[in-house]
């Protein structure tokens, strides 16, 4: 919103090429390469028929320029966040006819959508529309072409250059007069230029403006991208938290109509300012290395003003401005006290503290010097969202969820009682039909099928699990892991107050590791090459975990294990603690806990994901984990860091030929093919991975050999998604078992995508997982690539269930915050081998 | 083009109205003539305001722009005390509406020129007759400057029905408040430039007019007697949350009560584990036989006597001292059966958390507020609230699973049959 706003503020026009030439173009994300035109507006719908001015080809074409023109309200939008226009599907010959599985048992689902009826000829009217003489200002464009409603009706949208309406003018070209306050006579000549059918990305765009003024109208206030209601807030008055519940909603053309996804949303505000958290952080520091403290503590949040509702992210403080510093406004200095004094009647009381800078990302307008950061009041700014501190904070995080965690029964009452005040309200009413369109009053009702338990070998048993929890940690008592390396050689550091559980760790370390094959000794202090490190810490002071994992990853690469004192102290949990600490202390090591069948040969799984550290210079951690062996149970793990200005894909190719190096060394061959999942893809940056990084990477697999020509399929993996499933069971609104997939209704007809629900939870809604096949030459049928997606969800060993994601991407997130944490490095390239980070 | 004023003028209108605003800090404003509400939307900073109206002829303008006047979410977060009440109208400013009479300031900014001279008479009427607010604001063009404005001919706009000189605006205006007893004051804004300041005048021309009668601020209305006529159709409205309202004042105050409960609860903890690790055997029951609370006593004393408790000591500055002395003692374990209390009383709280006192206004009153309040646990006799007190906070407890007995899980040897060759497909 921040970004639109401003432009707005800025009253820049979009679309008018003549006030600001290539503007427009260049502040734009670089347009989609539509791959064939005529591919790309296949499935347009009916461009063109019946009584319209233009001939198929000129309306092709001009479809085809629009493709790259974006609507915007006022001013523009920095970024698509809807990765729409990206079509990937269609160079994809295996998926082109059907994108779906055939296995698994069929279930009926819900799902958080709404259909949006229109008519079932609505089309929107695009209208070109030219002064003469020019007029530079939009707003007196159109305050110009206003005084008309008589000819142009009570729904119309324009936005400087192009007119919508939803219905057609008489005449194809209409001429009106207008006059300006000057008495100038101006000439506006309003020209049909498109006729656009209700899937076009254009009205998609539409859609969503119109909502957003139905929100509005709904007295909903506006925080990033989502809507809150200020009416009803609920208070966690403990930790002085308020929690606007809200709803995040997107109108995207979905796999066979157009649909408003929508989710509830929760945005916690804290009704504290920076200036008194400054003060409070202050008291506790006492004078020693406050400034780092205060940095650390608010570098990254998202501060909310007194005066607007606009919201912003804090980058950095500066220390040696006060509010009364000044600034310029038009060509005169104010500091900036005077100035919210006289322009929103706020008196700032303290004039001693420190300036917060955000650098706000404003579209330059050529010949403006690029805007500075913006200097924001600490006293004037509220907190919101949490702190990592406030993450950690048990307590705080559970009176949280309490009020923010839904279970599916009570998530779609919110969201059918959303519809219905939407259908309640008369204005909100009124402003749909004038238009022609309406919601559906229902939730989307489709199917999905239920993938089967995978089976689980260890060594030469298996067993099945109990598909409902997804865990299998009772089945594994008793069951000797498929390998281990000897664990007879390690370390156990403790301080003196800490003995008595370190006594206590010992002893059930014996007993537990004896069924799973390895042997525990406490040894005295030497250094051998195959030794392991555990670590009791005294509390859960970040610091000191970071030096011990720093030492044992940098400079002395050693596998190791920390845990804190207090969870050995609770002896009734002291077993369980125990086989967790001996499990984990044998992957780290390289040892193979499970695996299931994969019946896929030379194969090479890669997962991707990276950290955006946002402390120490936002710079970006990418992490790469590969398979190494035919049971998914080795894997090479390697970490770069990026630096300034770099694409984190250059430093993971590098990464990627050592995995195919290691590879070699572990099969004597290269794999025949290779999927690469790629976490960590933001909104809207769908597009640098189809170009950039899928070419990057077969860069990297061609340089590896002469002929050498594996089968690549790369996909990408979304968990932070608004998509909802439901199903009944019993009479009841549950969540869907773990195995759901969906391939139909809630995709994308552009893609090659689906939904995984792989994790089980106990409270709470499921989130299932977006996988995204962007490219792909395998020729495996989409039933296996869903299968094999889901197979490697059960292959995290920390944890003996099945998870979110595909383990290589766990594995990979893992690796990427322990360097983006607390190690800051690249860790010694001994440790490639090991999943020293779990 | 080089802008002709800097700041542009019609900014320097406005700003003329807001610094009058602040001087007089009048409690009910109406814009007439508010069109896109943006003198409106910088009036409603200034909080002083407690109604501020916007009258405007055409509707559609206001529609687009009216919900820029919606309280921000901040005005949610931190309610303040001052109530303000936004609401706008479509209609004409010739015509009488009930709720617009009686304001302190009514201002007309660029708007008699767009009136035909008869409407301009029915304006008079209406606004210095009917309305009768304290003072009035009318700006309009000075035409004496006309010449200075580039390519200018005629009107500076098309719908001015008359632009005036200095002579004419005021003739005009000595008229009205003859016969309606204002007097006025002229200024302006948009200087001439130097040397013509005289001869030519402001370029916007601005009479301030005041109601006479000696009895400012009582509104005796001569037409109280007729019946209220209200032709104005409102387009919108909204209450900022204020805490004068009752249930927004309860909502503040129990939110800060709880959340200085709990950090209170907090510190006493942190104090008595740091007893704790020092003494290394600590036992609830030790704990609470040593409950003794002197103070809490003394409470008691000034909830009977009805005094508003020690604001003597703690009122001015040495806020810390007074906590060091209150609350150290004060608080204490109420352990029931199972599940313990900690008992902070309120004048702990009075005391310690300036926002408290503020928002409860005495003693007696915040445990008046705070006795019915579903979500503020309160101590038998109303003077301490009581605070959950959990023993170490639970380890979560769906990470470790209580360690039971192996389950048979079913295992057999190596022979399922494997998964179909997906290679071949």
């Amino acid at each position: 919103m921040t970004g639109r706003a401003r432009a707005r503020s800025r009253g820049r026009a979009r679309g008018q090429e003549t006030a600001a030439p290539g503007v427009s173009k260049a502040s734009e994300p670089a347009p989609v390469p539509a791959p064939s035109a005529e591919a790309g507006l296949v499935g347009r719908g009916r461009q063109k028929r019946g009584p319209g001015p233009f001939t198929e080809e000129a309306a092709l074409q001009i479809s085809a320029g629009f493709q790259q023109m974006k609507l915007g309200e006022r001013g523009g939008r920095r970024r698509d966040f809807h990765d729409t226009g990206i079509n990937t599907r269609q160079v994809m010959e295996h998926v082109k006819d059907s994108k779906t599985g055939s296995s698994g048992a069929v279930i009926n689902l819900t799902a958080n959508y709404s259909r949006i009826l229109s008519r079932p000829e609505w089309v929107l009217f695009q209208y070109h529309v030219d002064f003469k003489p020019v007029m530079d200002s939009r707003r007196l464009r159109s305050a110009l072409l206003f005084q008309h409603e008589e000819v142009l009706g009570p729904a119309r949208s324009f936005d400087g250059a192009l007119l919508f309406l939803p219905h057609r003018l008489h005449n194809k070209e209409t001429v009106v007069c207008s006059q300006t306050r000057n008495g100038e006579n101006v000439q506006i000549t309003i020209t049909l230029t498109n006729e656009l059918p209700p899937t076009s990305p254009v009205c998609i765009q539409f859609y969503n403006i119109i909502f957003r003024r139905i929100l509005r109208i709904l007295n909903m206030q506006q925080i990033g991208r989502n809507y809150y209601n200020p009416d009803d807030p609920l208070e966690i008055s403990q930790h002085s938290l308020t929690i606007w519940p809200g709803y995040a909603t997107t109108i995207l053309r979905y796999e066979s109509s157009i649909m408003m996804c929508m989710d509830v949303s929760h945005k916690v505000l804290r009704s504290e300012t920076v200036l008194s958290f400054m003060a409070n952080l202050e008291r506790k520091c006492q004078g020693q290395n406050y400034h780092e403290m205060c940095e650390k503590e608010l570098v990254g949040l998202i501060v909310l003003t007194k005066y607007n509702n606009k919201t912003y992210r804090i980058d950095g403080i500066a220390w040696d401005h006060t509010p009364i510093n000044t600034f310029k406004k038009g060509s005169a200095d104010i500091s900036f006290k005077d100035y919210y004094k006289n322009q929103y009647a706020l008196d700032i009381k303290d004039a001693n503290q420190v300036l917060l800078v955000s650098h706000v990302k404003k579209m330059v307008i050529t010949g403006d010097a690029p805007p500075g950061p913006a200097m924001l009041v600490p006293e004037l700014c509220y907190l919101t969202g949490l702190t990592d501190k406030m993450r950690k904070d048990f307590t705080i995080m559970k009176d949280l969820s309490a009020h923010t965690r839904l279970n599916p029964d009570q998530r779609e009452k919110r969201l059918t009682s959303f519809l219905s005040n939407i259908q309640r309200n008369a204005e909100a009413q009124t402003e749909m039909t004038k238009w022609g369109l309406s919601f559906d009053k229902q939730l989307l009702k489709l199917t999905g099928r239920v993938l089967g338990g995978e089976r689980l070998f260890q060594g030469s048993q298996w067993y099945d699990y109990n598909p409902q929890t997804a865990d299998w940690s009772r089945e594994m008592r008793g069951l000797s892991v498929i390998s281990s390396p000897p664990l007879n050689c390690w370390l156990l550091f403790h301080t003196k107050r800490n003995s008595s559980e370190a006594q206590s760790l010992l002893q059930s370390l014996n007993k537990v590791s004896a069924p799973l094959v390895y042997f525990v000794q406490y040894l005295p202090l030497i250094f051998v090459a195959h030794i392991h490190v555990v670590v009791i810490l005294p509390n859960n002071n970040k610091d000191r975990y970071d030096t011990v994992k720093k030492y044992l990853c940098l400079d002395c690469p050693t596998p190791s294990q920390c845990v804190v004192g207090r969870t050995l102290s609770r002896p009734q949990a002291l077993m369980t603690v125990a086989t967790k600490i001996v499990l984990q202390m044998a992957c780290k090591m390289g040892g193979e806990l499970w695996s299931v069948e994969i019946p896929l040969k030379q194969l090479m799984i890669v997962g991707i994901d990276c950290y955006h550290d946002t402390t120490a210079g936002k710079r970006s951690i990418g992490a790469l984990v590969a398979s190494l062996n035919p049971t998914m149970s080795r894997w090479y793990s390697k970490c770069v860091l990026q630096h300034q200005g770099q694409e984190i894909m250059d430093g993971l190719k590098t990464a990627l030929s050592g995995a195919l190096k290691d590879y070699h060394k572990f099969n004597n061959c290269l794999p025949a093919r290779i999927i690469v999942y790629r976490d960590g893809v933001g909104d809207g940056q769908l597009q640098s991975v189809v170009n950039y990084e899928v070419s990057q990477i077969m860069d990297c697999i061609r340089s590896m050999e002469q002929d050498y020509k594996p089968k690549l399929s790369v996909v990408v993996v979304k968990k932070r998604i608004s998509s909802r499933f439901f199903t009944y069971f019993q009479d009841r609104l549950t969540n869907p078992p773990p195995g759901t997939v969906i391939d139909t209704e809630v995709t994308r007809p552009e893609w090659y995508d689906f939904y995984i629900v792989s994790q089980a939870v106990r409270s709470g809604s499921v989130s299932p997982t977006h996988y995204n096949v962007v490219y792909d030459t395998s020729g495996l049928k989409p039933d296996h690539m869903q299968r094999l997606t889901y197979k490697l969800c059960h292959m995290y060993y920390n944890w003996q269930g099945i998870i979110r994601v595909p383990a290589p991407c766990q594995y990979a997130h893992k690796l990427a915050f322990l360097v983006g944490q607390s190690i800051h490095k690249q860790p010694n390239a001994q440790l490639d081998d090991f999943l020293f980070y779990l | 083009m080089n802008p002709l004023f800097s700041p542009a003028l019609h900014q320097q209108r406005h700003q003329f109205v807001i610094n009058f605003v602040k001087m007089k800090k009048p409690k009910m404003v109406a814009d007439l003539g508010c069109n896109d509400c943006k003198l409106l939307k910088q009036l409603k900073f200034h909080r002083e305001i407690e109604l501020l109206v916007g009258v405007d002829i055409n509707g559609d303008v206001i529609k687009k722009k009216m919900r820029g006047l919606a309280p921000l979410s901040a005005n949610y977060l931190q309610p303040t005390c001052d109530q303000l009440c936004v609401e706008l109208y479509q209609g004409s400013v010739t015509q009488r509406d009930a709720r617009l009479r009686g304001f302190h300031l009514v201002t007309c900014i660029e708007l008699i020129e767009h009136l035909t001279l008869t409407d301009l008479d029915h304006f008079t009427a209406v606004v210095f007759g009917y309305m009768t607010p304290l003072s009035v604001i009318i700006s309009t063009p000075n035409s004496e400057y006309n010449a200075l404005l580039p390519g200018l001919s005629g009107f500076r706009h098309r719908d001015h029905k008359f632009e005036w000189n200095r002579a004419e605006f005021r003739s005009w205006a000595l008229k009205v408040c003859l016969k309606y007893s204002y007097k006025v004051e002229f200024t302006g804004v948009g200087e001439a430039p130097l040397g013509m300041q005289d001869s030519v005048g402001f370029c916007s021309q601005i009479g301030v007019f005041y109601r006479l009668e000696g009895c400012t601020g009582c509104n005796v209305l001569p037409f109280s007697d007729e019946e209220d006529v209200s032709p104005y159709t409102l387009l919108y409205s909204v209450k900022y949350p204020s805490l004068r309202d009752n249930n927004t004042l309860r909502r503040v105050l129990v939110s800060e009560v709880l959340y200085w409960a709990e950090q209170l609860k907090n510190r006493w903890m942190e104090e008595k584990s740091s007893d704790r690790n020092y003494n290394s055997t600590f036992s609830l029951t030790e704990e609470r036989a040593e409950g003794f609370n002197p103070t809490h006593a003394a409470i008691e004393g000034w909830l009977a006597e009805g005094m508003d408790g020690p604001v003597g000591c703690c009122g001015t500055g040495d806020v810390d001292k007074c906590e060091e002395m209150l609350w150290r003692n004060s608080l204490k374990l109420e352990s029931g059966t199972g599940s313990g209390y900690i008992s902070i009383p309120l004048a702990v709280l009075w005391s310690c958390c300036p926002k408290v006192s503020e928002l409860g206004g005495s003693l007696r009153n915040l445990r008046h507020l705070l006795m019915d309040e579903p979500h503020v646990n309160m101590s038998q006799d109303g003077a301490a609230v009581l605070v959950k007190y959990q023993e170490q906070d639970e380890e979560d407890d769906d990470a470790y699973l209580e360690d039971g007995e192996y389950s048979e899980a079913s295992w057999c040897s190596h022979g399922v049959e494997p998964e179909e060759d997906w290679e071949t497909v």
